[in-house]
């Protein structure tokens, strides 16, 4: 199992290189060095590599440019950084690049070990949120409580839209299925219902996470520099817009004027709304509601 | 009922909302408590106050005294000074930005001090989820008036004599469409309101839903007595929640109370008033298109006429009025159209509500007399543009959203009324005003209006549907230094054959933010194509950023906030770029408080001094 | 809330129009009672606690209480300032529960000033 796995050191000093390779090929790793961000970007491009462990500090390509470059890169490989200098200013920025974690210089076997230990782990426990991807199946009680809903507006004129929004909310979103539900239970057609559903921009037809990211795109939130905002959420958390992050956590959707200029610029999260959003403290802002469960 | 010698006024608008007022309130509740001065003092909630940015807002009455920024933890200090020693806190007051004067009463803020209060009379002042405080501020006894004492004519000919005009974007004088569509003769009238704000920048719709939804629907009872509708929707946008869940406590109590509903007070009138919540379309702010929303199809325009006054909502004669409009009725009905006239100009009579937000440093919503100049909405009210120590100045005032256009600092003397403002080429719109400073690049923010239109395009007509798309994709080529020697004349034709060819207003206005900016930043459209050169440094394949050595004082502010670490140099001694890690964020740029860095063309390679006197 | 008539609708508002009074700054008469330290420890509070029973008692809707700091004159505390609008302020000094209530009565609703009780009338000088 551990002779799967390949790892690349980076390091400007050798020392470190060797004494990682005697340690963990110890414990059965494919271990691989590289003497800097350049030399190390060359050896990925030449095979793919489960995990790399750099230093932060050194010449020309330093670490932080090595981990932005893997990330957009090959986002598949996890990062571990291993610094001298572990103050909360870089490791914070290094977090916020989405490492796994880090290794304070100088390090112990039992140390290194341990967290290569838990990067596989958890690496590995990521991984099942592919397989829970597969095919939606709703509760019965939820489609009961659909039906009662539909039925309640039947023959009041008007009521695809207000019905399409209550679906939403019990749904979460707006699948073929629930679409279908609905164009027989007011008996509209499903091309008109799709029609409708597909205009506004309300309605989505894929499914959300527990928590719900909603950016402003209005003039003023534009002036103030929401888009750099954006950016920084998009590459934190592997996710476009309109899109949902594989262990189904966040979606991320871009709303027009949520009309909190005064407050520019805003981020709704769930139902809190969050004024004068930076790029620097927009990831902290999400990674509190990480631990918290789904919105109620 | 038991006496308070005090209120303790806390906003509770979407702004401050979310700054938590919503825990400070109860907060303040607790530490009363604590202190037994419960049946002293009362915890009010208002709706917005307008002063977005300076929240969570309390004020105190009788004493006026203003405070800002309150936070859970300042509420014990707060009360035990102010109301238990009877001293107000300093250093919650809110303070002059360019003097740092401390200003404690409300009516002394420059903000607050040069605006009429006609429409936002009841902001912060009454409890919006409370009809008895309406009704105590003479509520409902113009729709009374109207209900059981004056006839349809009779309101149609003071509204038409106040002149008040639609506050949603065109400026149709609301009497003549009020009259029109009581000429009509239908078993079925529907009389609406439209709350889909859409214009990004505007709030002052969702402000006056949140402050005072009965004054929406006191204006909505008045216009259906006026036009013979008995049956009502108010559309308002799904962004909204909390003014959804305010009109609709409102339109419960009024109905409870016989204001609204059958019988309204005993008059043998009847109206019935729903709210619609819409789902996201821009479009839908569009008259034909709403409707088409509330029947629950798709929201697209349609060709007029017949207009909606004369088949509107499910083919019957309706009529739809802005919520500000709606707002302003009933004070006219019960002042006169003297009064309302009295302020404003001669074509654009009484005041309006203007959302300013932006490069500004009093963000907020403020109602001021028509005629009022951008001059004086940018310093007097809105305290100036922010930053003005480091070189930052007022550039433009975009008006009308994604239908209007930016207006220059040498029009900044015009007087704020609809027809001056469509003189420049922008429109008064529904009152947003979106203020940049020198450092915001205008063909990057035609950019941005064009993204907006390009996506909200309901796709009926080609010319908006295609159209805006080939203009984004032109203006994206100028931003990313693609741009061709007639790119400019390319996207003016393409402007004209737009506004000609498209139904609705959306489609016709939609190149506006291009041809105002054209018009009025040619030379810098310019600068894009010829120079490839941002000179304000937005767009990032345009630029190459420098450090005067000159003015650097080696602070290290730059290198710290450089997210690429492409700024090197010792402390105290001039820094330096190093161009191959620069990204272009201009972040150095925005930190640097000396006004050292320098903008060049994109891969300028010569001396960046010499750029300093272009 | 049953259904209202116009009437009903004067009538809300009449009820309300203490508490908007005090929000909207329009009054007839404005209490200051003086609550520093020294007030406190002099008694200030159960001033202010019988001035507002009288106030509900008499039910008048256009006076408003308020509180300030010390005065400056400690030794003579509880003091309170009744300012009629249009009348030079008046300072009451050395106060009890009985006090404030005969000045209520007198001063602010008949609109007397009890001199036996008052300081001085008019206020300081400020510049």
């Amino acid at each position: 199992m551990a002779d799967d796995i390949k790892i690349l050191v980076v390091d400007d000093e050798p020392v470190v290189i060797k004494s990682c390779k005697r340690i963990l090929e110890a414990e059965g790793y494919n271990i691989d060095g590289a003497s800097g961000g350049r030399e190390a970007i060359i050896a990925m491009e030449q095979k793919p590599y489960d995990f790399v462990i750099t230093d932060l500090k050194m010449p020309e390509v330093d670490g932080i440019t090595l981990i932005k470059w893997i990330k957009k890169s090959r986002p598949d490989t996890g990062v571990l950084i291993i610094t001298g200098y572990p103050s909360q200013e870089t490791i914070k920025d290094a977090l916020e690049l989405g490492i796994i974690d880090y290794v304070p210089k100088p390090f112990t076997p039992v140390v290194l070990m341990d967290v290569v230990a838990r990067a596989i782990e958890w690496k590995q426990r990521t991984l099942p949120a592919e397989a829970k991807k597969k095919e939606e199946e709703f509760p019965p009680s939820m489609m009961a409580e659909l039906d009662r809903m539909i039925s309640s507006y039947k023959d009041k004129p008007g009521s695809l839209i207000p019905v399409l929004q209550r679906a939403q909310e019990i749904v979460g979103y707006l699948p073929p299925i629930v679409q279908k539900r609905i164009s027989r239970g007011l008996n509209i057609p499903a091309a008109e219902v799709h029609g409708v559903v597909s205009f506004y921009s309300f309605f989505t037809m894929k499914p959300r996470g527990d928590h719900i990211i909603k950016v402003c795109l209005g003039t003023a939130c534009y002036v103030k520099g929401i888009e750099e905002v954006l950016e920084k959420i998009k590459e934190n958390l592997h996710i476009g817009v309109g899109e949902i992050t594989e262990d189904r956590k966040f979606s991320l959707e871009a709303v027009r004027c949520l009309g909190a200029c005064g407050l520019a610029p805003v981020m709704v999260v769930d139902h809190d709304t969050h004024s004068a959003v930076t790029p620097k403290k927009v990831m902290q802002i999400i990674d509190e509601y990480k631990t918290v469960g789904a919105k109620a | 009922m038991g006496r308070f010698r005090a209120n303790l006024m806390v906003c509770a608008g979407s702004g401050c909302v979310a700054t938590k007022s919503l825990k400070v309130k109860e907060a303040f509740e607790e530490e009363l408590q604590k202190r037994g001065l419960e049946k002293e003092i009362d915890v009010v909630l208002t709706g917005c106050n307008g002063f977005c940015a300076q929240g969570p807002i309390i004020t105190v009455h009788p004493d006026e005294i203003f405070y800002e920024k309150i936070q859970v933890e300042d509420v014990p200090y707060l009360v035990e000074e102010h109301f238990i020693k009877g001293r107000p806190v300093e250093k919650f007051m809110y303070k002059e930005p360019t003097e740092k004067i401390t200003i404690p009463s409300m009516h002394e803020i420059p903000f607050f001090k040069h605006q009429v209060l006609r429409v936002l009379r009841n902001k912060g002042i009454i409890d919006p989820e409370k009809i008895e405080d309406y009704i105590t501020r003479d509520g409902y006894l113009a729709s009374a008036k109207a209900v059981t004492a004056m006839t349809p004519e009779e309101i149609i000919k003071v509204v038409k004599d106040s002149g008040i005009r639609g506050r949603g974007g065109a400026g149709f004088p609301t009497g003549v469409k009020w009259e029109s569509c009581a000429r009509m003769v239908s078993d079925q009238k529907y009389m609406c309101c439209n709350g889909d704000e859409g214009d990004p920048g505007a709030f002052m719709d969702r402000s006056i839903m949140e402050a005072d939804p009965h004054a929406v629907i006191e204006g909505m009872i008045i216009g259906a007595k006026a036009i013979g509708a008995t049956k009502g929707y108010i559309y308002v946008r799904a962004e909204y929640p909390l003014a959804v869940h305010r009109l609709q406590l409102a339109i419960d109590a009024a109905t409870e109370a016989g204001l609204l509903g059958k019988n309204i007070l005993n008059s043998g009138f009847d109206f019935d008033l729903e709210i619609y919540q819409g789902a996201g379309a821009f479009v839908c702010g569009e008259s034909t298109a709403l409707m088409f929303s509330i029947e629950g199809r798709r929201g697209m325009p349609r060709l007029t006429p017949p207009r909606s006054t004369e088949a509107g909502l499910w083919g019957k004669p309706t009529v739809l009025n802005n919520v500000e409009t709606l707002a302003a009725i009933p004070q006219i009905i019960l002042n006169g159209a003297d009064w309302f006239k009295s302020l404003g100009t001669e074509k654009s009579t009484g005041t309006k509500v203007f959302s300013l937000t932006g490069a500004i440093n009093n963000t907020g919503l403020v109602e001021v007399p028509m005629g009022m100049t951008i001059r004086q909405i940018v310093y007097d009210i809105g305290g100036g543009v922010p930053g003005a120590r480091r070189g930052r100045k007022f550039k433009a005032v975009q008006m009308g959203g994604p239908s209007g256009g930016c207006i220059p600092e040498s029009l900044i003397d015009t007087p704020v009324t609809f027809e001056d403002i469509q003189k420049t080429g922008a429109i008064m719109g529904s009152g947003g005003m979106v203020f940049m400073d020198n450092s915001n690049c205008m063909v990057g923010m035609a950019k941005f209006f064009l993204e907006f239109t390009t996506d909200e395009s309901c796709g009926k007509c080609p010319p908006c549907r295609v159209g805006t798309k080939i203009m984004l994709d032109k203006l994206s080529d100028l931003t990313e230094g693609r741009g061709k020697e007639g790119d400019i004349e390319i996207l003016e034709e393409l402007s004209y054959d737009i506004i000609e060819g498209s139904l609705c207003g959306l489609g016709q206005s939609a190149p506006n933010p291009v041809l105002t900016t054209i018009q009025y930043f040619r030379d810098e459209y310019e600068s894009h194509i010829k120079d490839k050169w941002c000179k304000v440094g937005v767009c990032r394949k345009l630029t190459t950023f420098f450090i005067n050595e000159k003015v650097c004082t080696g602070c290290g502010a730059c290198m710290r906030a450089c997210p690429s670490k492409a700024i090197i140099g010792e402390k105290k001694k001039p820094h330096r770029i190093i161009q191959e890690v620069c990204i272009q964020c201009r972040t150095c740029y925005d930190t640097c408080r000396f006004q050292s860095i320098i903008i060049g063309p994109a891969d300028y390679k010569g001396d960046p001094m010499a750029l300093l006197k272009e | 809330m049953p259904r209202l008539t116009i009437d009903d609708l004067k009538k809300i508002k009449e009820e309300h129009k203490a508490t908007f009074a005090v929000r909207e700054g329009g009054c007839r008469a404005k209490i200051t009672v003086h609550m520093g330290t020294c007030g406190i420890a002099a008694g200030a509070r159960t001033i202010m606690t019988a001035l507002m029973d009288e106030m509900a008692k008499a039910d008048v809707k256009d006076v408003i209480v308020t509180t300030s700091g010390c005065a400056g004159l400690c030794s003579r505390e509880p003091m309170a300032t009744v300012e009629i609008a249009g009348s030079p302020p008046v300072k009451y000094v050395e106060l009890n529960e009985k006090k404030i209530k005969e000045i209520f009565d007198e001063h602010i609703l008949k609109g007397n000033v009890v001199e036996k009780y008052a300081m001085v009338v008019g206020s300081e000088t400020t510049y």
